[in-house]
C-alpha cells in the first residue's frame, strides 16, 4: 500500500481531534464535578437521576407534613391535658362542695370558678392551630362552639379529620370533629358544657338541698367527661408513635435516594484527573511524534 | 535512419518528454494538498519503430498521454458512505440541539414542575382552606402548564430551525448539481478529441462527493464521460448538460417538503424517499424523531387534561363550586391553567363534598394519589416517569446518532485513506521521479552534446 504524506497528516489530526475531545469531556467532569451533564451521557443514568430527584421532592414534602402533623399532634395533646385538667378541678370543685356543711357563700365563690373554668373550656374548645379551628371538623374557618341565645352550647362545626399524607399508604386522620371531644350525647358521650352549666346552676341554687342533689348528678358525667378526653389523648399515642417511625424512615430513604443519584450524577474527580493526566500523556506524545514524523521528507535529503 | 541526425531527433525526443515528465511531477507536487486531486503519469513509450539495415529500431521516446491514477469503484463507494456519514451528522447536530433545548438537569423542566405540582397538593391536603397553600397550587399548576406548552413550542421551534437547514441544503443540491452538469460538458468536449479530462474529472468526483453528502445520489457514467445523476430512487437531478432544480415548498403542516419537478414542471414530492446525507438527517429529526418527542409531551398534557381533570372536576371549591376543570386546552401546544382558577385559587377542587368545605382534603388527596398512578404510556407509567422516560428517550437517540456518525466518518475516513493510497501524491515519490527524469535529461543533454561533437567532427572532415 502507498502511503501518503497526506495519509500521515490525516491520521494524526483524526487522533489529535479524538484526544482533544476525551480530555474535553474529562475536563468538563472535573470541572462540573458531575459524571452526567447531559441525558447522552447515560441516558439511563440521566433518567434515574431525574426519577431520583423527583421522589427527593416528595419525601420533603412528606417529611414537611410531618412535621406539621407533628406539632398539631402534640398540640392537640396540649390542649387535651389542659382541658383534663380543667375537668378534674370542676369535679373535686363538685366533691367539695356538694358535702354537707357548705355555706351559699362559700358555694357562690365555687360557681365563679367554674364559670371561669366553664369559659376557659369553651376557649380551648375553640383554640386554633395555624389560623384554623381545632375542634371544627371540616369548618375550620369558624369557631365551632358557641353559646346560643339560652345560654346553651352548640356546634357550628361538621364532621372530618385533619389528614397527613404518608407516602405509599392512607393518610393519618387525626380526628378534628369537636362533638367526640366535648359532646356526641347521642353516642353514649357526655357533653361537658352542659355538665358544667348544671354544676354551675347547682352551686348557685338557692335551695342548699336542691344544690346538693344537682351538684351530685355531675360527678358522674364529669368523670366520663375527662374519660371521655383521656380517650382522645390515647387516640393520638399510636398515630404520633406512626409519624416518627415514617418520619424516620423517610430520613433513611432520602439519605438511601440521596446517595443513588450521587452515584449516577457525580464525577469521580479522582479517576477523572487520572484520566486527563494519562489522556495528557497520549496527547503530548502523539504532537512529539507528529512533529518528528511529519517534518522530514526526501527534500530534507536532496542537497 | 541510422544516422547522425537520428542520433540528435533521439535526444531532442527524450529531452522533451522528461521534461514534460519534470513538468508533471511539478504538477504533482503542487496538488499535492488539493482536495480531489488525483495524481497524474505521464505513459511513455518507444517511438515507433523504424526498418533499418540491422533490423527494426526506435528512435527516442514519445509520451503517449496523461492519466490520473484512480479507482473509480472506490469513488462509488466514498459516495455511498458520505451520503450515510451526513446524514448521521446532521442527525448529531440537529439532536444534540435538541437535548440542550429539553435540558432536564437544571431542575426546569416538566419532569420538576410535575413534581413542584403534586407537592402543592400535598401541602393543600394538610391545609386545604388556606389562602397560601392555594396560591402556591395555583402557581405550581401554572408553571406545569407552562412548562409542558414551552417544551412543545421550543420542539416545534427546533423543526422551523430545521426548515431552514433543508432549505439551504437542498440550494446547495441545486447549485452542485449545475456544477455537475457544467464539468460534464468540458469533460465531453475535452474528451471529444481523445484526451482525458484528468482535472475536470477530479473535481467533478469532489464535487459528487460533496453531493452525496447532502442527498443520496445514484450516479452512472455513459460512454461520452457524462455523468447522470438521479435522487429518490431514479427520478434525474443532472442528465449530460441539463440539471432538475429541487424546490423546498411549505407541505400541509407548514413544514417544508422537497419536490421535484419534471419536464413539465409538474411537482413531485420526493420528502419520504430521501433518506441519506444532511437533507437525510434532517429529515428523520424534523419528520420522526421530534415528532415522537412531541408526542411523549402531549401525551403528558392529554394525560393532564382528563386524569387530573376528572378528579378536579369531581371536588368541591371554597364556594361550594364543582365541577371546575384545573386545566384547558386541547393538548400540549394550548395547555393552560383555567384562567378563572388562575384568578380565584378558591376555585381549586380540595374537598370531596359540598359540606366538607373547606377543610376537607379527601379530593386534595385523591388528585395526589394520581402522582403514583401509572396513566400513561398505556398505563406503565406515572406522569413524572413519562416525562423522564422522554430525558432518555432523547439521551439514547443522541448517543446512537454520535456513535453512528462517529461509526461512518471512520468508514469514510478508512475508504478516502484507500483512494488516497491509490490516488494521493506521495511527496518520496515524486522527488525520487524527479531524479529520475533529471537524470534521464541530463543523459539525454549529453547525447545531444554528443551528436553536436560527432557532426562537429564531421565538418572538420570536410574542411
Amino acid at each position: 500500500m502507498r502511503i501518503t504524506h497526506n495519509m500521515m497528516a490525516r491520521m494524526f489530526t483524526g487522533v489529535l481531534r479524538r484526544q482533544t475531545l476525551a480530555m474535553i469531556v474529562q475536563q468538563e467532569r472535573i470541572a462540573t464535578q458531575k459524571r452526567i451533564s447531559r441525558p447522552s451521557d447515560d441516558p439511563a443514568g440521566a433518567a434515574r437521576v431525574l426519577s431520583g430527584r423527583g421522589l427527593l421532592s416528595g419525601l420533603e414534602k412528606y417529611a414537611s407534613g410531618i412535621q406539621q402533623g407533628k406539632s398539631r399532634l402534640e398540640f392537640n395533646e396540649e390542649t387535651l391535658k389542659l382541658l383534663g385538667d380543667l375537668v378534674r378541678q370542676a369535679r373535686r370543685t363538685a366533691e367539695e362542695k356538694s358535702a354537707g356543711g357548705v355555706s351559699a357563700a362559700e358555694r357562690a365563690l365555687a360557681a365563679t370558678t367554674v364559670r371561669e373554668i366553664a369559659d376557659q373550656v369553651l376557649q380551648l374548645a375553640n383554640t386554633r392551630f395555624h389560623g384554623e379551628y381545632v375542634f371544627g371538623g371540616d369548618r375550620r374557618d369558624v369557631a365551632p362552639f358557641v353559646r346560643d341565645g339560652e345560654g346553651r352550647v352548640t356546634y357550628r362545626g361538621a364532621g372530618g379529620a385533619f389528614l397527613i399524607p404518608l407516602p405509599g399508604g392512607a393518610p393519618i386522620a387525626v380526628d378534628a370533629d369537636g362533638r367526640n371531644y366535648f359532646q356526641n350525647e347521642a353516642a353514649g358521650g357526655v357533653d361537658l358544657f352542659a355538665e358544667l352549666d348544671h354544676l354551675i346552676a347547682g352551686l348557685e341554687n338557692p335551695d342548699l338541698e336542691e344544690g346538693t342533689a344537682w351538684i351530685r348528678a355531675t360527678l358522674d358525667p364529669l368523670e366520663r367527661a375527662e374519660v371521655q378526653l383521656r380517650n382522645k389523648r390515647a387516640e393520638a399515642a399510636p398515630q404520633a408513635y406512626r409519624l416518627q417511625a415514617t418520619e424516620e424512615h423517610l430520613t433513611r430513604l432520602r439519605a438511601t435516594v440521596q446517595a443513588a443519584i450521587g452515584r449516577d450524577e457525580d464525577a469521580d474527580v479522582a479517576q477523572a484527573i487520572v484520566e486527563l493526566k494519562s489522556l495528557q500523556v497520549a496527547y503530548e506524545s502523539t504532537l512529539a511524534a507528529a512533529s518528528q514524523i511529519l517534518r522530514p521528507s526526501l527534500v530534507d535529503f536532496l542537497r | 535512419m541510422t544516422h547522425l541526425f537520428g542520433v540528435l531527433s533521439t535526444g531532442t525526443s527524450a529531452l522533451l518528454t522528461q521534461q514534460r515528465a519534470i513538468n508533471l511531477t511539478g504538477n504533482n507536487i503542487a496538488n499535492v494538498n488539493t482536495p480531489g486531486y488525483s495524481r497524474q503519469r505521464i505513459r511513455l513509450e518507444t517511438a515507433t519503430p523504424v526498418g533499418t539495415a540491422a533490423g527494426l529500431m526506435s528512435f527516442g521516446v514519445v509520451s503517449r498521454g496523461i492519466e490520473r491514477v484512480y479507482d473509480r469503484y472506490l469513488g462509488i463507494q466514498i459516495n455511498a458512505e458520505a451520503s450515510r456519514s451526513g446524514r448521521w451528522e446532521a442527525q448529531q447536530a440537529a439532536l444534540e440541539r435538541t437535548e440542550a433545548l429539553l435540558d432536564e438537569s437544571g431542575g426546569g423542566g416538566i419532569a420538576a414542575a410535575l413534581g413542584g405540582f403534586f407537592g402543592s397538593w400535598q401541602d393543600l391536603v394538610l391545609k386545604p382552606g388556606g389562602e397560601v397553600e392555594r396560591t402556591v397550587a395555583v402557581a405550581a399548576s401554572a408553571r406545569l402548564a407552562e412548562a409542558v406548552r414551552s417544551r412543545y413550542a421550543d420542539l416545534e421551534r427546533m423543526r422551523r430551525e430545521l426548515d431552514a437547514d433543508l432549505e439551504s441544503a437542498i440550494e446547495q443540491v441545486n447549485r452542485l448539481a449545475l456544477q455537475v452538469s457544467e464539468l460534464n460538458r468540458q469533460i465531453a468536449r475535452v474528451e471529444l478529441g481523445g484526451e482525458t479530462a484528468n482535472d475536470y474529472r477530479d473535481r467533478r468526483d469532489w464535487v459528487l462527493k460533496e453531493l452525496a453528502g447532502l442527498i443520496d445520489i445514484q450516479t452512472s457514467e455513459a460512454a461520452d464521460g457524462q455523468v447522470s445523476v438521479s435522487v429518490s430512487g431514479g427520478r434525474p437531478l443532472v442528465e449530460s448538460g441539463n440539471t432538475w432544480a429541487l424546490r423546498v415548498e411549505p407541505g400541509a403542516d407548514g413544514h417544508g417538503r422537497i419536490f421535484w419537478p419534471d419536464l413539465d414542471g409538474a411537482l413531485t414530492d420526493i420528502t419520504a424517499s430521501v433518506r441519506g446525507g444532511r437533507v437525510g438527517g434532517v429529515l428523520a429529526v424534523r419528520d420522526e424523531r421530534l415528532v415522537a418527542y412531541r408526542e411523549r409531551i402531549d401525551e403528558i398534557a392529554r394525560g393532564l387534561l382528563a386524569e387530573v381533570n376528572a378528579v378536579h372536576a369531581a371536588g368541591f371549591g371554597l364556594e361550594g363550586t364543582t365541577g371546575t376543570d384545573l386545566f384547558v386546552g386541547s393538548g400540549a401546544a394550548d395547555l393552560r391553567l383555567n384562567p378563572e382558577v388562575a384568578e380565584h385559587p378558591g376555585l381549586l377542587a380540595a374537598s370531596a363534598s359540598a359540606e366538607g368545605i373547606p377543610g376537607n382534603a379527601g379530593n386534595a388527596l385523591r388528585l395526589l394519589s394520581l402522582r403514583d398512578t401509572p396513566l400513561l404510556r398505556g398505563g406503565t407509567a406515572t406522569f413524572e416517569e413519562a416525562a423522564q422516560g422522554l430525558v432518555s428517550l432523547i439521551g439514547f437517540d443522541v448517543q446512537q446518532a454520535r456513535a453512528q456518525a462517529q461509526h461512518t466518518s471512520d468508514m469514510l475516513g478508512f475508504l478516502e485513506n484507500h483512494r488516497e493510497a491509490v490516488s494521493g501524491v506521495s511527496l518520496d515519490e515524486e522527488m525520487v521521479n524527479l531524479i529520475r527524469y533529471q537524470a534521464a535529461y541530463q543523459a539525454a543533454a549529453k547525447l545531444v552534446s554528443l551528436a553536436d561533437e560527432m557532426l562537429d567532427a564531421l565538418m572538420t572532415m570536410v574542411r
